[in-house]
This record gives structure tokens, C-alpha cells and sequence, in this order.
């Protein structure tokens, strides 16, 4: 990059780097406090037209999750520095106006107080052996009562639906009776139930335990001018047609525009951010149709996915930075992780001998059990902590229901298949577990030399391997669906041993958040403890998992970002 | 130049209306242009006679090569799949040439019991000339017949919603009410493209 051939664009206050799930959401406090913020983003609006009930177009050929970029900066991944890396396939990492939050599950869930203070909580249940080997668990430097201010107001803003369980300390049955304690309750209701998912809870209850209607940023009525789901069954990897799911591009990044502080910089590639030698970000760099502009900042919140947020950490360095910005204690790509759980590998399907009809409806559509998650249970000799949040959903496209399993029951093809799938493809569902995870020393983000993008910057290198501590706790959730399966009426239950994740939707680390800067890349709030004015948004800022899909708690977080951000700017941005 | 976009589509009441008669845009667009296909015709001869073999026609109805897979995937190897063509022309080529080590004839011409003897062996993958070995072939026609059998017609195969109905999949419906996510009565099902009835393929 010669940095004399670019555009020198007019400063602005704060750029932000990516306009998904995370930067989409900090835009608005900044725009509201009157600050002049630069948005930019590698992908553009996309239309909602472009949103169809179609298989083909959403899941087979994944039209709305890939984009031209990203697929060229799929990281490659290795067991170990011992054997060479490579390319698994395709990621859905996201440019778009919006991002991920665009044709993501939308499940919107609080981490517990639990998964804040793990470190201490195993300690003091279980004895400081019981902390898994090898790992570089740390407690958070924020608390989830600190945290609650921030996931209510992302709550109300984006719109969440939902049934609380825990308001200030009351306790409803009808919601998560596991779930920290609330100010209030959800701004909707929680979307609808079926036959099945009450046959489902009705289950659940039989063996004791306590079965709800999990959260989702889906409107399950008319919200702040948008319209309640429609349940049509395009929802996981798709847009929605009519808004109804609550992306950034539908609702902080619309509002932040109307402040006209906010301006989009769209299809525009960021490719290093620029700090002087007093440590301090100057601007990015980024291009735009084969040019080359310079954005100058008084701060920088770089807000990319997990992978690319370490990657061009990496590749900016400086004088200040020789090793990559903000990685002068070379913490920049460790204690990085990826989900266990389903996303892991651990699937657990089921056969019923009548219909169960999940055809429509959404992923977020069903039941949950949390009875069996986090430290909900007692650990003492099962070899291992954290646990699985248990969720049965809705919403199995015409292919996907033909792909089934046969159980054991029938050949793969010919008439007898053809029979077996007659007579079974409304009969089978699968259940999306998740398991709390925990960073380890051996498992790390860097640069591959040996890939490169097309503009010869190498791609993120991710280097993982399976952990006995998440595989036995995947092994015991696998149990417990399949005995939830069973208390439903299954006649068969496949249980897929978990391999462990590779590249994962559900990514942490690479900049994790800690007050101490020898073990974490930013503050309590965000910040980088090395480049005072660069601000880093994310799963990436995350030392643990929970059970849960980590969007609300990358939202919350983002917000709280910006906020201190608006109130301290004098201090932060110098 | 300063670069910038400001516009936001917006979700309107005419969007919403046009989803509803599902015949976006970008598919009236592409009904104008004819189809492409990819294969020779003995090369769809060997497809027809593999995907025949896959899911026959029998007393549940049409089969696979009635439901248009191998239309299907020639049509998708002109055009998505395009990368993918020389691969599966090569592997059409080796089912022909392992029946004719083990029959002395071309695929398409054994008996039913000869052809389930060959696609037997390519899916214990033991069948000799497929790199790297049988069975990453038979899987791939596998997965693409399902596709073919299974997606929305406009991409040329569920011919008739044919594979729609033998798993009685109802059909993509706009809006979704509880009556339609009952366990014990599926609803009815609604025989409809998400592109309309005046699709190209």
C-alpha cells in the first residue's frame, strides 16, 4: 500500500470499521451524542427484494451469506504449528451494510452472571484443580449486573421478544428461571409456540426440568414501525422480506443516519489503520474502486468479525507497532476460540413415529431447556465444567428434510429410501446445543505466510484442537437431548461424536478484554491498553462463551463502548 | 470525489406487496434469458439412466429422471455449478468405463439389476477409475439429485411439485399461521414457484 497515492479524505471524529451486528450498533450513541462518524463498510446495502423463500438461493447456494471478498479471505486452519494449515471451504463472514445480523438466527440471549466470573466460580465450587488444563480462563473485568444496563437498552432499541424469567430477583416459571436477574421484562412477547414445541415442553417438564421460550430480535408484533414475523421458514441464512427480524440495516444504522452525523462509506475494503509514533491511530486506509483513501480519526473502533479484526491488527504495524497494532505484549490472536456444541460437530437428531411438521417457522421458533447449562447443575466427578443450553427449533427446508438420516432403518437410495423418506421427512428434527467454552494457550489466531488474498496480504491462520474438558461436556448435553428426545416419544435418537469446532459462526478472542495488559489486548471498556484511541468491537473482546449465541452480548458490549466513548471523549480521543 | 451512500431501501408497503405475489425482480430478469445446459446428450444419456437408478419411478409416483434432477444439475452445470462440469464429465466417463469392465457395455444400457450392481459399487467404493475413489462421486450425484428432486421448480427439477409431495412438504407460504405448524394435520399443500409460473427453467 503507498500510502502518497492516497485520497486524503475530511477528518472526522470516530471512524468505525464494519456496519454488522457490532459497529452497526455503536453508530447510534455516536451519532446521538453529536459525534461525526465515518462508517466503513466492505459491503453495501442489500436489497430485501433479494430475500426469497428459496432453498437454493439461501442455504444450498448461500446467495445472501457470501460475498465475492470474503470468500477470498476464508482463514485457514492447522491442529497445531507442526502441521501445515488449510482451506476447509467457505465462511460465512459477512460485508454487508448490517452484516451477519442480516441472516443470522437472531437469538438474542444474556450471557448469565456465571459465565462473567467463571474463573472464580469453578474455584470456589470445584476446587482451583478442576480449572481445564492448559487453559487461560480469566474473569471479566465486567460484571453481568455492570453488563444489564446495556443489554436492556440493545433489548428495547433493536426490539428483542421474548418471556423473562428473573425480573430484579422474581422468579417466573414461564420464562428462564437460570437467566441473571432483570430490570424488566422483554419488549415483546416471545414468538409463538407450536404442537410440536409444546409436546416438546411438556416433555421437558415430565423429567423435571424447565422448558421456555428462548429470546430472539424477531418481532412478534408491530415494533417501532416494522411488522411481527410471518413464521414463513426462509429465516436462518436469509434476509427477511418485511423487517421483521431487527438487523442493524433495519434499525440502529437507519436511526443513526437520521442524526446526520453518521455517513456510509460502503464497498469500501479497509486494508491497514495508520498509527503515528506516539502510539496514538491516525485514520484508515482503506479502497474503494481501485482508489486508495485515507479516512483521518481522532479514534478508531474497529469493529470486523473475529477472524479479520485480528488479521488487520496484524498487518497494520508501525514504528509504534512492529509487530502488528496494538500487539506489543503479543497478545493479539491469543486465547481465541470457537463454539462447542452443535457448531462443534455435536448434533443430536431425532426420529418420532408421527409427524412433527417443523417445515415452518424460524430457528429461534421452539423450546429451550437451560437446566443442564453453564454451572446450573452439579459438576462434582463428571471431569469437567460449564455446560449446554438444549434447544429444539422449527423451520426444515424441503432438501434438507430429504438429506435426513435414515437411522439405521433404510438404504440410502431406491424405492426402500424413497418409502422410508415418504413415510418419514415430516417425522425427524434436529437440536442446536451450545456449550460453554474456554480459551486455551495451544488454541490461536496469527497470519498464515503461505495463503494470501488477492491484494497479497496472508489470511488469518487459525490454530485449534479438540480439549477434554468441551468434548466430555458436549458428550453429557448429548445425554441429556437424547433423553429429553425420548421423554417426547422418539423411536430413534443419532448422536454425532463432536470433533470440536474449526471456523465457526460463534468465534471469540484475538483481543480479549481485561484490565491486565500482559494477558488481554483492551481495558474494561474496550479500549486498546496500547493505542489509547482505538477501540475494538466484538465476540474478539469475549474470554468466555456461555451457552448462548453471542450477538445481544456483542451488542451490549458495543453500546457500552460507545457510551463511555461519548462521555469520556475529551480523555479518549485527546 | 467524496464517496458515500446514504440510501437506505426501504421496507415499504409496496415491497412487501410485491413479495407477496413472489415474483421478485431479479427472476423476471433472468425468465427472459433461455436456459443453458452443459452436457452432450450421451453424457445426460448416462445421468438420466444414474439418477433413473437412484430414485425410480414405482407405486409412490414419479421418480428422480420424471422430477427433472438430471435436468436439474445439466441445467446448474451451465451456469452455478460451471466450475464444478469437467469433474463430473470425468465422472460419468468412469461410470461408463466401469461398466464396461465389468458388463462390456455402456451404463445406460445394463438391466436395472446390472446398473444397482455398479451404483452398489461406487457407493461402497469399490469401483475402480474414480479419483479418488468411487464413492466422492456417487455422493456428489447423490446430493445433487436430492437438490433437483426437491428444490423450488424454477431451477428445473420438483417437476409438478412431485418431490415437493412425496415428502409432503407443504410448499413456501408468505405467511405462516399456527393452524399451518400443527403436528397432526400438515397443511395443504400449495403448489407454487417462489419466482411465479413464468419461470425460464
Amino acid at each position: 500500500m503507498a500510502l502518497a497515492m492516497a485520497t486524503n479524505l475530511k477528518p472526522v471524529d470516530v471512524a468505525v470499521i464494519g456496519l454488522g451486528a457490532a459497529g452497526g450498533v455503536a453508530v447510534l450513541p455516536l451519532a446521538r451524542a453529536g459525534l461525526k462518524v465515518a462508517g466503513i463498510e466492505a459491503g453495501s446495502w442489500m436489497d430485501p427484494r433479494s430475500f426469497r423463500p428459496d432453498e437454493i438461493h439461501n442455504n444450498v447456494r448461500g446467495m445472501v451469506t457470501s460475498v465475492p471478498k470474503t470468500k477470498q479471505e476464508v482463514p485457514t486452519v492447522r491442529d497445531s504449528p507442526s502441521v501445515p494449515a488449510r482451506r476447509l471451504g467457505n465462511h460465512p463472514m459477512m460485508n454487508a451494510i448490517g452484516g451477519t445480523s442480516i441472516h443470522y438466527w437472531a437469538q438474542s440471549w444474556r450471557l448469565k452472571p456465571w459465565d462473567f466470573r467463571a474463573r472464580t466460580e469453578i474455584q470456589k465450587r470445584y476446587g482451583a484443580s478442576a480449572i481445564p488444563a492448559g487453559s487461560t480462563l480469566e474473569d471479566w473485568p465486567v460484571t453481568y449486573d455492570e453488563l444489564e444496563t446495556w443489554y436492556d437498552l440493545v433489548e428495547h432499541e433493536l426490539g428483542v421478544s421474548g418471556k423473562a424469567g428473573n425480573i430484579q430477583g422474581r422468579i417466573d416459571p414461564a420464562g428462564n428461571i437460570f437467566e441473571g436477574p432483570r430490570q424488566r421484562e422483554y419488549p415483546m412477547p416471545p414468538l409463538r409456540s407450536t404442537e410440536f414445541s409444546e409436546h416438546m415442553a411438556d416433555a421437558a417438564r415430565k423429567l423435571g426440568w424447565h422448558p421456555f421460550r428462548p429470546p430472539a430480535a424477531i418481532n412478534t408484533q408491530a415494533y417501532k414501525g416494522r411488522p411481527g414475523c410471518a413464521y414463513h421458514g426462509f429465516c436462518g441464512t436469509g434476509g427477511c422480506h418485511i423487517g421483521a427480524k431487527n438487523s442493524t440495516a433495519v434499525t440502529t444504522i437507519p436511526e443513526a443516519l437520521k442524526t446526520k452525523n453518521l455517513t456510509i462509506f460502503d464497498r469500501a475494503q479497509v486494508t491497514r489503520i495508520v498509527s503515528a509514533s506516539d502510539g496514538r491511530v491516525t485514520g484508515v486506509n482503506y479502497l474503494r474502486g481501485g482508489q486508495e483513501y485515507f479516512q483521518p480519526a481522532r479514534l478508531v473502533l474497529l469493529a470486523s468479525y473475529t477472524y479479520e479484526t485480528s488479521r488487520l491488527l496484524l498487518l497494520s504495524k508501525s514504528k509504534a507497532y512492529p509487530n502488528g497494532l496494538s500487539n506489543n505484549h503479543s497478545q493479539v490472536g491469543r486465547h481465541y476460540f470457537a463454539h462447542w456444541g452443535t457448531q462443534g460437530g455435536g448434533a443430536v437428531a431425532a426420529l418420532f413415529p408421527f409427524d412433527i411438521n417443523v417445515f415452518y417457522g424460524l430457528p429461534a421458533q421452539g423450546m429451550a431447556v437451560d437446566d443442564w447449562a453453564d454451572d446450573n447443575y452439579d459438576h462434582t466427578g463428571l471431569g469437567f465444567v460449564g455446560g449446554s443450553s438444549l434447544h429444539v427449533h422449527t423451520e426444515m427446508h424441503p432438501i434438507e428434510a430429504a438429506a435426513m438420516n435414515t437411522f439405521g432403518r433404510a438404504p440410502a437410495w431406491g424405492s426402500a429410501w424413497k418409502a422410508f423418506v415418504r413415510q418419514n421427512g415430516a417425522r425427524w428434527v434436529t437440536s442446536y446445543l451450545q456449550t460453554s467454552t474456554f480459551p486455551y494457550e495451544s488454541i490461536f489466531l496469527d497470519l498464515d505466510p503461505e495463503t494470501r488474498d488477492p491484494l497479497g496480504d496472508p489470511v488469518c491462520r487459525v490454530t485449534t484442537n479438540p480439549k477434554t474438558n468441551e468434548q466430555r461436556s458436549v458428550v453429557y448435553a448429548q445425554d441429556k437431548m437424547e433423553e429429553w428426545f425420548r421423554a417426547a416419544g422418539a423411536i430413534e435418537v443419532l448422536k454425532v461424536p463432536p470433533t470440536g469446532p474449526a471456523l465457526s459462526t460463534h468465534a471469540y478472542g484475538g483481543t480479549r478484554m481485561g484490565d491486565n495488559p500482559e494477558t488481554n489486548v483492551v481495558d474494561r471498556w474496550g479500549f486498546s491498553h496500547e493505542a489509547p484511541n482505538l477501540g475494538i468491537l466484538g465476540a474478539s473482546v469475549m474470554g468466555t462463551s456461555g451457552a448462548r449465541n453471542p450477538t445481544l452480548t456483542v451488542q451490549a458490549l458495543a453500546w457500552r463502548t460507545a457510551d463511555h466513548l461519548a462521555q469520556s471523549w475529551k480523555t479518549i480521543a485527546g | 470525489m467524496q464517496p458515500g451512500e446514504n440510501d437506505s431501501p426501504r421496507i415499504s408497503r409496496r415491497t412487501v406487496l410485491a413479495g407477496a405475489t413472489m415474483v421478485p425482480v431479479a427472476a423476471l430478469t433472468a425468465a427472459a434469458q433461455a436456459p443453458k445446459t452443459a452436457l452432450t446428450a450421451s453424457e445426460r444419456h448416462t445421468l438420466d439412466a444414474f439418477v433413473d437408478r437412484l430414485v425410480p419411478k414405482d407405486e409412490l409416483g414419479p421418480g428422480a429422471l420424471e422430477m427433472g434432477a438430471a435436468n436439474y444439475i445439466d441445467l446448474s452445470l451451465a451456469d452455478y455449478l460451471a466450475p464444478e462440469k469437467a469433474s463430473f464429465v470425468e465422472g460419468l466417463a468412469a461410470v461408463d468405463a466401469y461398466a464396461r469392465t465389468q458388463y462390456d457395455a455402456r451404463f445406460a444400457d445394463l438391466t436395472p439389476e446390472k446398473k444397482d450392481t455398479v451404483l452398489t459399487a461406487m457407493d461402497n467404493g469399490t469401483a475402480s477409475g474414480f479419483p479418488p475413489n468411487s464413492r466422492v462421486f456417487f455422493n456428489r450425484v447423490r446430493r445433487l439429485t436430492l437438490e433437483g428432486m426437491f428444490c423450488d421448480p424454477y431451477y428445473g427439477g420438483n417437476k409438478n411439485f412431485a418431490g415437493w409431495d412425496l415428502i409432503r412438504y407443504p410448499g413456501p407460504r408468505l405467511a405462516v399461521g399456527p393452524e399451518d405448524q400443527k403436528m397432526s394435520t400438515l397443511p395443504k399443500p400449495l403448489h407454487q414457484s417462489a419466482y411465479g409460473s413464468g419461470h425460464g427453467h
